[in-house]
């Protein structure tokens, strides 16, 4: 079976909360900083103003620790994420009356002033809050210096000789200090990439990489830098006219936020490097495969020193996040921003892009990578109706050309110099602008566009177009300025002007609306494909192994949706014999997956109350699947495949009477010798016992405590040292043979089940039939009522989820339980045994043994009296009718009531019976009640006795 | 497109073909050698699918192959409908020093034969001749079915500008870098009707022989008859085609190598 990824199918919109912090980049760093309790994120209405600018935004402030953020009501033109650590100082500004304000003294020096424009007490409860969570993050502040002095955003602000870091003076904790002044002169070194090796994409003058970094300086001296941005209006101007090489990594990582990922989780990378040193993987192996062919035309990978900072990346990437491993394409991005920022850096940026920015895009069933091209597609059709009509004529599809664009950030299919400008933006945008841009390339070819006929001439238009990004949009205006337009430019223009109307809502909104129709295109392709590949597929008919194939997905996505969170894995991804990626899953999964298929693997219980009757589902544990997980794991690893499973079902459910009996027998026979020991007859029987443990009546009990005595009076008989034991005096028992030496064979099994009807009937169809793969409908039980209520049941189950139907349930049973009209009932397994069976006395026993033998191992002390059973099976085989039932019997109203495991309830009131003589059913004339009783007891004394 | 204006009586015949198989089996190379006749170490990674075009000369006719060269690594595998859908063509490339390669390939043919286009040629390729091959070996016309090998072999042999021309490294001990012996494959292939070839992107041996007896085995007729009947009707494949028998054995022998 190819790989399977329950967590998209258990996907779960964010919550408002969970919104609010991807938009600010200000996701927790680590377990430490959730809050433990209550709300996540508060705000408050503010109006926010930095000192040095004239403008003022009003907008929203949130308090989310670890971060304070801010974004103006137009959701654009003001914004910053503030980790708590960076704030130096607050204060309360007292000016005019009923003005509640805040000054923030940053580390950078800036000033900014919030005045929260909410009711006194929700901005005193705010305050308050703020206050506590900078308390918690006071500790972080001690890391703030050495980690941005490494910055090139501080290299680049410290050049002009200026004093930069006032900061200093203040936050002095003298540990570092003395040596840090010394060094602090010389220190010259900051984290960059390998562009300042092997040179930047690009000609530096035609990029004019000086003006831009001058702008930029200006910019970050009085907005704040790496940890501490404030974006105002004119950052927008400047990310879009692309940014200057030598400060891009650092930019990236602040506008994605990734900066605060690394500053959180400081020697996470080399950690994880140091820990799989010398480690490899299918992952690692694909990898290695893909490093010289990434972005081979750029110098540093044509050396071993780019190809071994590109290999450390991926490898420790791989290692991190193990569900995602390696994809190609990851290796393009990688190496495209391993040009502009450390490795360390470039680590945290790919977590970001991987987990957040394009989520599901390299993971192995890249449904996100699906999800987009379909949501693209879906904005296409809406934006550029004419183009996704004519694609449709000429059965194009749009995919082939734009699956690489988002894949790989349109790195693989533009210019280096050009991708990069996307990216950029990208990074401070967010997602929406590889759409806009999408939408974008496709608006301005469209008369081209309307031309082609076939996904070849598509993919030559753009590749012809992508080549000449460079070239002017307007060669032929008489206007100079208009002629220096590039086509780059005016792509860039389309798309930020023209398809503005492409925002993160629409995205998001898109992008819920197909999830579904992806997910069950993945599912039903996965599905196709692991079918198709199953080496053995028995005597299943192909819609059989999709049943089977559904259950199991059933069985993995029930695991990963109660587990918690990620780390409650439900299948577990291996390779198979040909090193490919394989889904596995583990016993808790199997047990899951058996309840669905076997009756007997699973409670079922029918309740009813007042209002409905349903059907409660339970998953049993007991040993015996557990055997059959082991019994079915051939290459012992601890886990199945879904060729195992479809193997194992293949090995029972169409067995006749002679190979069900040789299977129960394998199955139990633990050493595999051919031989049952004393244990496993034991155990064999508590399996059965397990399998008609709902069964009505008393007929099964009877049956497997016939069974046993059966076994063991056989297999006694045929000990070799039973001779020798013949001379025990009667009265004193034979010391017991060892319980772990072979005893039983298959040849015996079978003529000790072949002694009882129902047994045989058991082995010969009844076991066969208790596997159905008809599929369980799920949570939604058939439920039978009437009228009225019927009525508003069917409504209802329109309205509620699950969770709110456990509710719902619970409270129908309590109102049941009132009014006295609960009733709880368990469903056979098997279901053969009607009610007058169940009636039926269990049948007694006749001794398997010929005459000779039995009167041999009857003077040995043998068990039972055969005398005796032989009498009394005469006088209880009579089926007792229910009008001829002693006035005593409880009244049967739907299905007796009874516990799964009545064993240990009773036990203890036979204790005087414990005489072994007297296990033999002794009358006909007793109730129900004592007759199971009984029956019961004889089960249970062989346990004891034997166990 | 240029060609898709008014039909000139030797215009080229569009067939799209696909590539497929295992991550590394040197699907990329096989292309390379075909379109441009050379080889090199390091391509350019498949994101998605990569794609080429290349004309091919067949007796009378001109077939221009459109080439979609898809990412081998597992993970893109549900992405690959999206290029054999419509195609006319598979080539399924295995490496015959990687037994798990054919295995997959086996599946990448079962997958084609049920899903895609039911009139597909499919084309079995075991890639990486050159690492099995003594020097000695490389030289001698490939032994049974093949025997058109040797004639189409001159086509190849005849670099471009590249001069590579790479020799096959002498080793001696090469065969037995072999696990996938040619008869078993092969009798797969007859069994599955598919065509049948082993070759070297590096050295060029019998790779353009791949795509000339797809080029021989292509309905073209039924091709231009559907794309002139209208452009979304090249789905469905060729109700109205006589079935192509695929055994290797049939065809003409002398049919004209690809004129690149």
């Amino acid at each position: 079976m190819t790989t399977i990824s329950a967590q998209f199918r258990n996907y779960r919109e964010p919550t408002k909360d969970e919104g609010i912090r991807e938009f600010f980049n200000a996701h927790p760093a680590g377990p430490d900083d959730i809050p433990p309790t209550g709300k996540d994120v508060t705000e408050i209405s503010a109006v926010m103003s930095l000192k040095g600018e004239d403008q003022s935004y009003s907008g929203r402030l949130y308090l989310m620790p670890p971060f304070l953020a801010f974004v103006s009501l137009d959701r654009k033109s003001a914004r910053f994420t503030l980790p708590l650590y960076t704030i130096r100082r607050v204060e309360k500004v007292n000016s005019r009356a009923g003005m509640f304000e805040l000054s923030l003294v940053l580390w950078h020096q800036m000033k900014i002033n919030v005045q929260l424009t909410s009711l006194r007490p929700t901005a005193d409860s705010f305050c308050a809050q703020l206050r506590d969570a900078l308390k918690a993050q006071l500790p972080q502040m001690k890391k703030l210096r050495p980690f941005i002095r490494v910055c090139y955003s501080e290299h680049l602000i410290k050049q002009d000789g200026e004093e930069y870091i006032d900061a200093e003076d203040d936050v002095k904790d003298g540990l570092e200090d003395g040596v840090d002044e010394t060094i602090k002169e010389a220190q010259t070194e900051f984290l960059g990439g390998l562009g300042l090796t092997f040179k930047f994409p690009g000609d530096p003058k035609k990029l004019r990489e000086k003006s831009k970094l001058k702008l930029w300086k200006e910019y970050l001296r009085t907005h704040g830098r790496n940890v501490t941005l404030v974006r105002y209006p004119s950052v927008q101007r400047l990310i879009q006219v692309g940014l200057p090489n030598r400060l891009r990594g650092d930019l990236w990582e602040t506008l994605s936020g990734s900066v605060y990922l690394r500053f959180a989780n400081q020697g996470v990378y080399e950690g994880i490097l140091a820990k799989h040193k010398g480690e490899t993987s299918t992952s690692t192996e694909d990898i290695e495969k893909d490093l010289n062919r990434s972005l081979p035309e750029y110098r540093a990978y044509q050396t071993e020193i780019g190809i071994g900072t590109l290999r450390r990346v991926l490898t420790a990437y791989s290692w991190k996040n193990r569900e995602v491993g390696y994809c190609q394409a990851m290796n393009i991005l990688v190496a495209a921003i391993l040009i502009y920022m450390s490795e360390e850096q470039a680590f945290w940026l790919l977590e970001v892009l991987c987990n957040r920015l394009l989520p599901g895009y390299y993971s192995p069933s890249m449904h996100g990578t699906l999800l987009d091209q379909r949501v693209f597609e879906s904005l296409v059709s809406r934006c550029l109706p004419i183009i996704s009509d004519h694609f449709h004529t000429v059965d194009v599809q749009l995919s082939v050309a734009s699956l690489p664009w988002f894949l790989s950030l349109y790195i693989n299919s533009m210019p280096m110099i050009f991708a990069f400008r996307i990216v950029d933006c990208f990074f401070a945008m967010g997602p929406k602008v590889l759409f806009q841009i999408g939408l974008a390339i496709l608006k301005i070819n469209g008369e081209k566009l309307l031309e082609i006929q076939d996904d070849g001439g598509f993919i030559h238009l753009m590749r012809d177009y992508f080549n000449t990004l460079g070239d002017s949009a307007h060669p032929h205006a008489s206007d100079s300025r208009m002629r220096a337009i590039t086509n780059f430019q005016e792509l860039l223009v389309v798309a930020f002007r023209e398809f503005s109307v492409i925002t993160d809502d629409t995205i998001t909104s898109e992008r819920k609306r197909h999830r579904n129709e992806i997910v069950s295109g993945i599912e039903s392709f996965t599905k196709r494909a692991a079918v198709r590949n199953l080496k053995e597929s028995g005597a299943f008919k192909k819609e059989q192994l999709g049943a089977i194939y559904d259950t199991l997905y059933k069985a993995i996505c029930a695991v990963s949706a109660s587990g918690s969170g990620a780390s409650a894995l439900a299948a577990l991804e291996t390779t198979d014999a040909q090193g490919r990626p394989e889904t596995r899953i583990d016993l808790k999964t199997f047990r899951i997956f058996l309840s669905n298929v076997a009756t007997w693997a699973r409670d079922e219980s029918i309740v009813s109350n007042a209002f409905v009757e349903r059907i409660d589902r339970t998953v049993a544990e007991h040993e015996l699947i557990n055997r059959i997980f082991f019994f079915w794991d051939v290459s012992h690893r601890g886990a199945l495949s879904f060729q195992d499973i479809v193997t194992g079902l293949n090995g029972v459910m169409f067995n006749d009477l002679m190979s069900n009996i040789e299977w129960f027998f394998t199955l139990h026979d633990k050493d595999k010798d051919g031989f049952l020991t004393r244990d496993d007859v034991l155990q064999l029987s508590e399996s059965l016992l397990f399998i008609f443990r709902n069964e009505i009546g008393d007929a099964y009990l009877g049956t497997v405590s016939n069974f046993m005595t059966n076994a063991f009076e056989y297999g006694d008989a045929l000990q070799p040292e039973n001779n020798e034991k013949a001379e025990v005096p009667e009265g004193e028992r034979a010391p017991e043979p060892p319980t772990n030496t072979p005893y039983l064979n298959l040849a015996t099994f079978r003529m000790v089940v072949l002694a009882d009807e129902l047994l045989e009937s058991f082995f010969d169809t009844d076991f066969s039939a208790t596997f159905k793969l008809d599929i369980y409908p799920g949570p939604e039980s058939p439920s039978e009522s009437t009228g009225l209520i019927a009525g508003i049941g069917g409504l209802l189950s329109n309205l509620i989820t699950d969770e709110n139907k456990k509710t719902l349930n619970r409270f129908a049973d309590e109102f049941g339980k009132s009014i006295g009209r609960h009733q709880v009932t368990y469903r056979p397994a098997i279901g053969k045994v009607d009610r007058d069976m169940a009636l039926q006395e269990p049948k007694t026993r006749e001794s398997l043994l010929s005459p000779q033998i039995r009167d041999r191992s009857m003077s040995s002390g043998s068990l039972t009296s055969g005398a005796s059973s032989t009498s009394l099976a005469a006088s209880t085989s009579e089926p007792l009718t229910p009008g001829l039932l002693p006035p005593q019997l409880p009244t049967i109203p739907a299905l007796p009531e009874r516990t799964p495991f009545a064993i240990d309830e009773v036990q203890d009131d036979d204790e005087d019976e414990e005489d072994e003589d007297d296990l033999v059913v002794t009358g006909g004339d007793e109730t129900l009640d004592e007759r199971s009783l009984t029956s019961l007891f004889k089960v249970d004394a062989f346990l004891q006795e034997n166990a | 497109m240029a060609e898709s204006g008014d039909a000139p009586v030797d215009k080229p015949v569009q067939v799209k073909l696909v590539l497929l198989g295992e991550a590394a089996v040197g699907k990329s190379s096989v292309v390379m050698r075909f379109v441009q006749n050379d080889f090199s170490e390091n391509k350019e990674p498949t994101i998605g699918a990569a794609f080429l075009t290349q004309k091919c000369r067949l007796e009378d006719r001109v077939l221009r192959y459109e080439i979609w060269d898809t990412a081998g690594q597992e993970r893109f595998h549900s992405l690959a409908p999206m290029y054999y859908r419509n195609a006319q063509a598979a080539v399924v490339v295995y490496d015959i020093t990687k037994a798990s390669s054919l295995e997959k390939a086996k599946s990448w043919v079962k997958e084609l034969q049920r899903q895609a286009n039911p009139n597909i040629v499919i084309a079995l390729v075991g890639n990486k001749l050159d690492l099995v091959q003594s020097p000695a070996a490389a030289g001698a016309a490939p032994a049974g079915e093949e025997a058109e090998d040797e004639e189409a072999d001159d086509a190849t042999a005849t670099p471009g500008e590249g001069g590579e021309q790479p020799l096959p490294e002498p080793e001696q001990e090469g065969e037995s870098l072999r696990q996938v012996p040619k008869d078993e494959a092969a009798a797969y292939a007859q069994e599955a009707g598919l065509l049948f070839a082993e070759t070297s992107a590096k050295t060029g041996e019998g790779v353009v022989e791949v795509f000339t007896e797809i080029a021989k085995k292509i309905p073209i007729e039924h091709i231009l008859a559907s794309t002139r009947g209208g452009s979304g009707s090249r789905a469905g494949g060729a109700q109205a085609r006589p079935n192509v028998t695929l055994q290797e054995g049939q065809q003409p022998a002398g049919g004209k190598a690809c004129n690149c």
